[in-house]
């Protein structure tokens, strides 16, 4: 029933009141006993819940330490990182470095009295060959 | 004894049981025929109170009573009618539709047709109403909860617990005068 007493009720209609009236009535409608045995069946659920063994949390034996393992992973994997680009940079530069430096740095007499030595080798070796087979096809030829 | 004191009584661990079974005979009623008036079927309403219920038994512990407790047992009767809702909204059966469509198809008798018909208006009217809407009119039309009560429960303004109030009184007149 409407337990309100005041101008709010004025608002509603008096064929709406009555249907809340009767749908009151209907929704209060319970079987017999009803809230009895909700007691005793919201309690038994209430123990067996309290009852109920607890399920056992799964603990993972690394789970402390999961943090500290990740994060020396990480500082593994950075230095690691580093050393690796390090080293990859000390023993490529020298090579680098010593090319660049010495072309550069060489005056160009000096590759030029290279370049020449070396054809002057090239020439008398050419030479050389050439003298030797000659005499061997004399030698044969004989 | 007060509600305050049966809840320090269930807090201090002194006779548990004995504090919530009072607590629960002193509001069951009121807390269970709410749930019914929103989801209408017996069962649904028995389901929700249970649900309730437990929770209360749970959480009981560390209500720290900032609040009135019929205000804090109102609040989870409220959430967890809401979410059955939803969730049967999801699986799309809802029976309360389905039993008004059964009952307006199949009306019990002649005389009690025209009454059967504005009842079954107001029930779908009901139904048709938001879940926040329905709770407040129920709390205030039903329960007469003053607005600020009310607010508290379903977590909105006074202002909007009235408007809630208003529109639901609106939407349910306007749907009976065309039934």
């Amino acid at each position: 029933m409407n337990k309100m007493n005041n101008t709010e009720n004025e608002s509603i209609s008096k064929e709406l009141e009555e249907a809340l009236k009767s749908f009151e009535s209907k929704t209060k409608q319970v079987p017999a006993g009803y809230f009895v045995q909700f007691d005793l069946a919201l309690m038994e659920k209430i123990k067996a819940e309290g009852q109920a063994p607890q399920k056992a949390r799964i603990v993972s034996l690394l789970s402390n330490q999961k943090k500290y393992l990740v994060a020396a992973s990480l500082l593994f994997a950075i230095v690691t990182g580093s050393l690796l680009m390090n080293k990859t940079e000390n023993t490529s530069a020298p090579i680098a470095k010593a090319t660049i430096i010495d072309i550069e740095t060489l005056p160009d007499e000096l590759i030029e009295a290279y370049v020449n030595n070396n054809e002057l080798v090239a020439e008398v070796d050419w030479n050389s060959a050439i003298e030797a087979a000659g005499n061997n096809l004399t030698s044969i030829n004989n | 004894m007060t509600d305050q004191a049966l809840i320090i009584q269930f807090q201090n661990g002194d006779s548990k049981e004995g504090a919530f079974t009072q607590l629960l005979n002193r509001h069951r009623e009121q807390v269970f025929f709410q749930i019914k008036k929103m989801v209408l079927e017996h069962s649904d309403a028995d389901d929700i109170a249970q649900t309730v219920w437990i929770k209360v038994w749970n959480k009981l512990d560390g209500f720290k009573q900032e609040s009135a407790f019929s205000t804090w047992l109102f609040r989870v009767a409220y959430n967890e009618t809401l979410n059955f809702i939803a969730q049967k909204k999801r699986l799309k059966t809802h029976s309360t539709q389905n039993e008004l469509d059964h009952t307006l198809d199949h009306p019990s008798s002649q005389d009690a047709l025209k009454e059967t018909e504005i009842q079954i208006k107001l029930e779908r009217a009901i139904a048709e109403l938001p879940e926040k809407q329905r709770f407040v009119f129920m709390l205030r039309y039903y329960e007469a909860f003053d607005y600020e009560k009310i607010a508290s429960i379903t977590g909105t303004t006074v202002g909007g617990a009235k408007a809630n109030y208003h529109q639901a009184v609106k939407k349910m007149t306007t749907i009976l005068e065309h039934a």
